[in-house]
Order: structure tokens, then C-alpha cells, then sequence
């Protein structure tokens, strides 16, 4: 377990360098050390790493971990390792609301700050999870849940790009990356409340594990043990809802990391207990996407790819395999 | 012995408006093995799932020495009650012994981590059942038998004074249905109450100090198995009037 989070970490480590050092501008290391220890505060290297580079790589290492984390607490909640707050259509929803509430407050001449986004974001996400428990109380079945929740992302997206077309303004420009999911032009003041609410949540969740660990033989055993399962569920769409609405307000919809990354994790430390799978799932995440996010700017560079076109390429193949080893393992 | 531990006084069980088995008066005593026996459908399940409290009583009351069990802290309760279903779940990566360990789940403080009185329950447990070999094992890997018996020592490292099973012999081979009831008589030996739904009379015959039959919605029979197996009340609640195989499998 412990050489997982050192082979983690290190990962990390590589990647946050490689996220400052690569771009449109190659920065070699001794100038980024100079950058960030030196004196010279005016130069453009200066500006490129403190003001570009470095708020970018924090918003996706931030919101890639909190991704993560919340597929795996809804993962919990349905017993079902294809959830996550993109498949179900929370992210879509989130993004219809902050996309309105975007539009509206230009409208009327106000400017929404992260709080009011990321308020937005979870709305939206909490009216789509009502919707998705509503499915789930009236059908058993998990792949109508999925495909019900697929079809609510395509009708909030199908509503945003209507909004999003008929919107006036020209910052509208941004609203369009943004819908299609990008952590480009996060400011270090979105980045700091990103970092508190993920920060609250990831605590909160951490010390649900206990009871998370005995959800996972269901809930009746749960329950006997003396799980509080009302209450308990709550906290999981609540936290769930919150991780994913903060990426959704600042970067827009992300695709696929919330099962992928759980996943993966899964495999590598070979264990299902949250104590280890939930910051094995933030570190994983955060890797996921700092890898996700430097291929999506450099690829093509100048040329930027959207966040999503990356994750789903690295992403959408897990959900493949976890679906190909579940029905190898249904024969067996 | 003669001290009752569960008392269910005017019990109704079943589903929102749907009563399943009425007006149930039954003294269950300290230590005791009691089998509920009935056709498939007859709400054995519903009534053990209303004796440890998943389900509310739709009418009197399930007592835990004396007390409503709605009167009972959950944390005090599972402490006291352990249970053994039906219900399959995912367990992936878990290991057997990570599935034991949530046993002491009452017992553990912040974030489940285990004292070392724990882990000696946990082994304890382990080899009790004598299945200390699997516990480094993937629970998915084991058969039906050796899955029952992991979940059996999970129940029981939960040091329960009553341990509830429904169906604890289904899809066991008869090795296993055997090494079962050895378990269910050691533990009944040790003080703790085991009240299971059983599909098989010939082990509830064996095994039981009090037969419960329940038919047509209610509780038509309470008796030693000396009382319970005469082939009246066996036709009768199983509905056979030419049960030959039957009857000389019981009877001889």
C-alpha cells in the first residue's frame, strides 16, 4: 500500500514539473526554479509560471482528485462501479445551471464569483441526483439507471448550447470552452476556492469511511451493524454532489475520471477499503488529469484540445473493461 | 436457560399496509435454537427481518429482555443481534478476512481501525469455523459453503446474544449443511439464542429446542420437535397429503 502512494506521489510529483515546464512556451527547470525562487519577479518566464501555468495545473490536479473521489462515493451508493457524476448526468446538469446562471448575471449587469458558481453547479447536480434516485426507487435495474442518466446529460447539454447560442454577450466566447470542459483560465482566486470546498468535503468524506467500509457488504449487514443508512446516503449524494459541482463550475463537464480513476486505483492497490481507495482516488485523479491536461495543450499546440476529448480517450476504455471482465466474471 | 431473551407480544409483520403473519405471541428463551418452518412465501424472512429491526412491527412488539426493540439504541443492538441473509453483494477486492473484520464494526472506533482485542475476536472467529486457511483469500473466489461460513464468523466475532439466519443451508452441499449445525449446537452451548428459517425439517428436527410453524399468514404451531413432526401438522403446513418420501425420510 505504501509503495502504491509512493509510486503515486512520485507520478504526481513528475507531472506537476512537466505541467509547469511544457506549453507553448518551453521553460527549461533551472529557469522555473529561478522563476519561483529568484528575485526576478517582472520577467515573462515569471509571468508564464506563476500566473499561467501553475494556477492551471493546481485547478486540474484540485478538481481531477475531487472527480475522482466523487465517482467512488457514488460508486458506493449504487454498489456499482459504472457510476459517476458524468454517466449519471450530474456534471451536465451542473453545467446547465451554471451556464443560466452565467447568462443571467451578465444579463443584468452582475458578475457571479466562485461561491455563486459553484452554488449553481450543485443545484443543478441535486435536481439531476433527485431525478436519478427517483429512476432508481422505481427500477432495479442499473443499465436503465445509466442510460437514463446519459439521457439527462444529452438534454441539459442540447439546453446549454441552445442557451449558450442565443446568449449576447461576447464573453459568451469563454462560456463555449468552458461548456465543452477546460481548465484553462482558472484564476488563482477560483483555484483557492476549489482548494477549500474540495478540501471540506474530501475531510468529511474521509471520515465516512467506516461506514462506507460496511456499506460495501450491503445494506442490511450495514444496518445491523449499526449503520444510520438514511443518513448515511445522504452524505454520500451531498459530498458526491459537491466534489463534482466544483469541477463542473470551474472547469466544466470532465468525462469518465470519476469511474476510470476509481477503477484503476481499484486495481492497483488491490483493495476495496475506502481508508486507503479515497486518497488513493484523489492522487489518482489529480494524476489523471494533470496527464489528461498537458496532452490536451500540447498535443496540437498552439492548438488546444478540450479537457473531455482527452479524458474520454484515456477513460472511456476502462468503463469498457470494467464492463468486459463484469460479464467474464458473471460466467465464471 | 430458562431466562427469555426475545419476547414477540402480539406481533404483526409485513410491508406498509400488508400484514404477512398476524398477531404472533412467542417467548424465545436464552441460548435456545429455534427454527421457523414453512412453504416458500409464508414471511419466515419478513418476521426474522422485524426481529432485528430492519422492519418495523406493523403491530405489538419484538422485546429484547423486556425491552422494545424500538426502545434500543442501534449502537446497543448491534451488539446484541448479528444476522446471516440471503443477500449477495459485490465484494471485489475484500479479502475474507477484511469481510470478518466488519464484524467488529460496533466495537471500533474512528475510521474502523481494530484494537488488538479485535483482531484476537476476529481470530477467534476464524478458528472456531476453522476456516483461519482462507483468510487472505478473495471472498469471490470461495464457494457458496466456504462464503457461509466467512459471513458466519463475521456474525459471530460481533459477539451477538442472538444470531438471526434465513436460510443458512440453502445452496450448501450436505457437508457443509452438517459442519453448519455443528456450529449453530456450539454456539447455542455458548449462550447465544440462533433463530434461523429453515427449509430443511429433517435439520430442524436435529437440531431445534423450539419448532415455529407458520402457515396461511400465521403462527399454527410452537412445540420441541417431538411435538412438531407428527404427520398431521407436517401435511398440514406444507400442504402434502401424500408426502410418502417425506414421511419416511422423517419417519423411519
Amino acid at each position: 500500500m505504501i509503495a502504491g502512494y509512493a509510486v503515486l506521489l512520485s507520478f504526481l510529483f513528475l507531472l506537476i514539473i512537466l505541467n509547469i515546464c511544457i506549453g507553448s512556451v518551453s521553460i527549461p527547470l533551472k529557469e522555473v526554479a529561478g522563476a519561483l525562487f529568484g528575485g526576478s519577479s517582472d520577467s515573462t518566464v515569471y509571468h508564464i509560471v506563476r500566473d499561467i501555468r501553475i494556477p492551471r495545473l493546481s485547478a486540474a490536479a484540485i478538481l481531477g482528485g475531487a472527480l475522482a473521489v466523487s465517482g467512488l462515493l457514488l460508486q458506493t451508493f449504487f454498489h456499482n462501479p459504472i457510476a459517476g457524476p458524468y454517466v449519471l448526468g450530474v456534471s451536465s446538469a451542473a453545467k446547465l445551471f451554471v451556464a443560466l446562471t452565467l447568462i443571467f448575471s451578465l444579463r443584468f449587469g452582475m458578475i457571479t464569483d466562485s461561491w455563486g458558481m459553484i452554488l449553481a453547479a450543485f443545484l443543478g447536480s441535486m435536481v439531476s441526483m433527485l431525478f436519478i434516485l427517483f429512476v432508481a426507487s422505481r427500477v432495479r435495474s442499473m443499465s436503465i439507471l445509466i442510460i437514463c442518466g446519459v439521457m439527462i446529460g444529452y438534454i441539459c447539454s442540447a439546453v446549454t448550447d441552445i442557451a449558450v447560442t442565443f446568449a449576447d454577450d461576447s464573453n459568451i466566447v469563454n462560456l463555449h470552452s468552458w461548456s465543452l470542459g477546460s481548465f484553462s483560465g482558472i484564476s488563482r482566486e477560483n483555484d483557492l476556492v476549489a482548494a477549500i470546498v474540495v478540501a471540506f468535503s474530501l475531510a468529511f468524506a474521509f471520515l465516512l469511511s467506516k461506514p462506507m467500509n460496511a456499506y460495501l457488504i450491503g445494506e442490511i449487514y450495514a444496518s445491523n451493524l449499526g449503520v444510520n443508512i438514511k443518513r448515511f446516503r445522504v452524505f454520500l449524494v451531498l459530498l458526491s454532489g459537491l466534489l463534482s459541482s466544483c469541477v463542473t463550475a470551474f472547469a466544466g463537464p470532465v468525462s469518465f475520471v470519476g469511474i476510470a480513476v476509481p477503477h484503476l486505483m481499484r486495481n492497483v492497490f488491490k483493495t476495496e477499503k475506502p481508508v486507503v481507495m479515497i486518497p488513493a482516488c484523489f492522487f489518482g485523479g489529480a494524476l489523471f488529469c494533470l496527464l489528461s491536461d498537458l496532452i490536451a495543450r500540447s498535443l496540437f499546440a498552439p492548438a488546444e484540445l478540450s479537457i473531455s476529448t482527452v479524458t474520454s480517450v484515456l477513460g472511456a476504455p476502462v468503463v469498457i473493461w470494467i464492463l468486459f471482465s463484469r460479464a467474464a466474471g458473471r460466467e465464471r | 436457560m430458562d431466562k427469555v431473551i426475545i419476547e414477540l407480544a402480539g406481533l404483526s409483520v409485513g410491508y406498509g399496509e400488508n400484514i404477512i403473519i398476524r398477531d404472533i405471541e412467542l417467548k424465545l428463551k436464552k441460548g435456545s435454537v429455534v427454527s421457523l418452518i414453512g412453504a416458500n412465501g409464508s414471511g419466515k424472512s419478513t418476521l426474522l427481518k422485524t426481529v432485528f429491526g430492519e422492519l418495523k412491527p406493523l403491530k405489538g412488539n419484538v422485546l429484547l429482555e423486556g425491552r422494545p426493540l424500538s426502545e434500543i439504541d442501534k449502537s446497543e443492538l448491534s451488539k446484541r443481534i448479528a444476522i446471516l441473509m440471503t443477500d449477495r453483494f459485490k465484494s471485489g477486492f475484500m479479502t475474507c478476512r477484511e469481510i470478518v473484520e466488519l464484524g467488529r464494526y460496533p466495537y471500533t472506533g474512528f475510521l474502523g481501525r481494530l484494537s488488538g482485542d479485535d483482531d484476537r475476536a476476529v481470530e477467534d472467529a476464524l478458528e472456531k469455523l476453522r476456516i483461519s486457511a482462507l483468510s487472505d483469500r478473495l471472498f469471490n473466489r470461495l464457494s457458496d459453503g466456504q462464503r457461509q461460513l466467512v459471513m458466519l464468523a463475521r456474525a459471530i466475532c460481533q459477539e451477538p446474544e442472538v444470531l438471526i439466519m434465513d436460510e443458512p443451508t440453502s445452496f450448501l452441499d450436505i457437508n457443509y449443511k452438517l459442519e453448519l449445525m455443528k456450529i449453530v449446537k456450539k454456539l447455542s452451548e455458548g449462550g447465544i439464542t440462533v433463530i434461523m428459517s429453515l427449509h430443511e425439517l429433517e435439520l430442524a428436527k436435529e437440531i431445534s429446542d423450539l419448532v415455529v410453524c407458520i402457515e396461511g399468514g400465521r403462527v399454527v404451531h410452537t412445540g420441541a420437535p417431538s411435538e412438531i413432526f407428527s404427520e398431521s401438522t407436517i401435511g398440514e403446513i406444507f400442504h402434502i397429503d401424500s408426502f410418502g418420501i417425506l414421511k419416511k425420510y422423517l419417519f423411519g
